[in-house]
C-alpha cells in the first residue's frame, strides 16, 4: 500500500491536479464564506421579527418561526435536492453552483436566526423595560440596549455554526459541485490510491476549518461573561 | 410543473420503514458515540498528560473535518489496508467515530461545570464517596448535560441522511429509490423532509419533557 503510494505521488501532486483541487477548494470556501455571510445578515432579521411584540408583525413573525423551525429539522442533503429539483421543475437555468448556494444560504439563515435568538432572549427583560420607560422603540432597544451585551453571547456559537457549516457543504458534491469532496471522487476516478485522495481531501478541509475554530475558541475565552445571571 | 402525490403516498410505508432504520442508526452512533465520549472526557479531565494529547488530537481532527470524507475514507481507503466495510459498517463506525469526538467535548464542560464548593460541602455534610457521585455529583452532571446531549442527538438524527450516499436504504436512500422509480422529485423529497420534521420534533419534544420532569434541566419546547 505505503509503495503504490509513494509511486503515486509526484503524478498526484502534478501542475494540473494541483490547479484542480485550488479551484475545489476555491470553491468550497466561496459556499461557506457566501452562506456564512447571507446566513447571518438574514439570520439576524428574522431573529429581530421574531422578538418584536408589534400586533401588525404577527403573521410575519409566525412566517420566520415556521421557517426556522422547518428547516432546522430538514437535514442538508433533503433540502439540497428539494432546492434543485423545484428549480429544475421552474425550468430556472441555474449553475449546480448557485443551487447549492441557495440551499446553504436557506440551512444557515434558520440556524443562525436560532442562535441570535437565544442571544436576545439571554438579555435579561429588566433591560427591555428600562428602555421601555425612557421611551426608546423597538430598534432603539435593539440598537442601543440589547445587541450591544447580546453579541457576547451570539457569537461564540455562531463561529460554532460556521465550523460544522463548513463540514456541511461537503455534500454538495451530491449535486455534481466541483469542490472538495468531489474533487476527491473525481481523482479516486482517475485511479488514484483512495488513501492518498482522502487523506489530502480530510487534510485540505482541516485546514479550512481548524483556524476558524481555533477563533472561535479564542471568542469564547475572551468573551466569557463576566457575571452570572 | 404539475404536482401529483399519489404515487408516492402509495410507498409510504416503504418510507416509514426506512425512517425507522435512520432512528436506529442515529441511537445506536449515538450510544457507542456516549461510550467513546465518557472515556474520552475522563481521560481528557483525569488522564496523564500524553493520554490528554491523544485525546486532544482525535477530537480536534474529527471535529475538523467532514463526516462525509471521514466515511468516505473507512469505505473507500480502508480496503487498500485489507479492511472490506459494508456501507452500512462504513457509516456506523464513521457516525460513532465523529460523535465520540463531540460527546467527548461536550462531557467535558459537564464535568468541569461541577465546582469544588459543592464537593466540599458534601465532604463537611459527611458523605462518603459513593453519597458525593450519586447525590451531589450526578445530578448536577445530568442536569448541566442533558440540553446539550439532546442536541447533538437531533443533529445526529439529521445526519445520519449521508448514509444515503454509500447506498444504505435508510429514509433519504429509499427516498432516492422512489425517486428514480416514478421520477415525482419534488413530492418525494418534500415527503423525505415532513417525515424529517416529525422524526426530530417528536424527539425533541419528549427529550425536553424527559429533561424537565425527571432532571430539572432547563430546556425549551421549541
Amino acid at each position: 500500500m505505503w509503495s503504490q503510494i509513494a509511486e503515486e505521488l509526484p503524478r498526484f501532486f502534478g501542475y494540473h491536479n494541483l490547479i484542480f483541487f485550488a479551484k475545489a477548494l476555491g470553491s468550497t470556501f466561496a459556499l461557506s464564506v457566501i452562506g456564512c455571510v447571507v446566513g447571518f445578515s438574514a439570520g439576524f432579521v428574522l431573529a429581530t421579527l421574531r422578538m418584536s411584540k408589534r400586533a401588525s408583525l404577527m403573521p410575519l413573525r409566525l412566517m420566520t418561526t415556521v421557517f426556522v423551525e422547518l428547516f432546522r429539522r430538514i437535514p442538508f442533503l433533503v433540502t439540497l435536492m428539494l432546492v434543485f429539483f423545484i428549480f429544475q421543475g421552474l425550468q430556472a437555468d441555474l449553475s449546480m453552483f448557485s443551487v447549492a448556494l441557495v440551499s446553504v444560504c436557506l440551512i444557515a439563515t434558520a440556524f443562525i436566526a436560532e442562535i441570535v435568538r437565544s442571544g436576545l432572549e439571554s438579555v435579561h427583560q429588566n433591560q427591555w423595560d428600562a428602555a421601555a420607560t425612557l421611551n426608546f422603540s423597538y430598534w432603539q432597544t435593539l440598537q442601543m440596549v440589547i445587541i450591544p451585551q447580546a453579541w457576547k453571547i451570539i457569537l461564540p456559537p455562531a463561529f460554532g455554526f460556521f465550523v460544522l457549516f463548513i463540514k456541511d457543504t461537503a455534500l454538495a458534491s451530491q449535486i455534481g459541485v466541483i469542490e472538495l469532496a468531489f474533487a476527491g471522487k473525481a481523482m479516486s476516478n482517475k485511479g488514484f490510491s483512495a488513501t492518498l485522495v482522502y487523506g489530502t481531501v480530510l487534510i485540505l478541509y482541516f485546514m479550512l476549518s481548524y483556524p476558524l475554530s481555533r477563533f472561535g475558541k479564542y471568542l469564547e475565552t475572551k468573551l466569557a461573561p463576566t457575571r452570572n445571571r | 410543473m404539475n404536482i401529483d402525490f399519489a404515487p408516492v403516498l402509495d410507498r409510504l410505508p416503504y418510507l416509514i420503514s426506512g425512517a425507522w432504520l435512520s432512528l436506529q442508526i442515529a441511537f445506536l452512533a449515538f450510544a457507542m458515540g456516549m461510550l467513546i465520549g465518557l472515556f474520552g472526557a475522563s481521560v481528557r479531565s483525569y488522564g496523564p498528560r500524553w493520554a490528554q494529547a491523544m485525546v486532544g488530537g482525535y477530537v480536534v481532527f474529527f471535529t475538523n473535518t467532514p463526516q462525509l470524507i471521514q466515511i468516505f475514507f473507512l469505505f473507500f481507503a480502508l480496503p487498500d489496508a485489507g479492511i472490506l466495510l459494508s456501507p452500512l459498517q462504513a457509516v456506523l463506525i464513521g457516525m460513532t467515530l465523529n460523535a465520540g469526538a463531540y460527546l467527548t467535548e461536550i462531557q467535558r464542560a459537564g464535568f468541569e461545570s461541577v465546582r469544588k464548593p459543592e464537593l466540599e460541602a458534601a465532604e463537611t455534610l459527611g458523605f462518603s464517596r459513593f453519597q458525593t457521585i450519586r447525590l451531589v455529583i450526578l445530578p448536577h452532571i445530568v442536569r448541566v448535560l442533558f440540553p446539550p446531549l439532546s442536541n447533538q442527538y437531533i443533529l445526529m438524527t439529521l445526519g445520519t441522511s449521508m448514509a444515503a450516499v454509500f447506498g444504505v436504504e435508510e429514509l433519504t436512500g429509499r427516498t432516492y429509490n422512489i425517486n428514480s422509480e416514478t421520477f415525482r422529485s419534488i413530492e418525494v423529497f418534500s415527503v423525505a423532509a415532513v417525515l424529517y420534521i416529525a422524526i426530530t420534533l417528536i424527539a425533541t419534544l419528549s427529550l425536553a419533557f424527559v429533561g424537565k420532569r425527571f432532571f430539572r434541566a432547563k430546556m425549551r419546547w421549541f
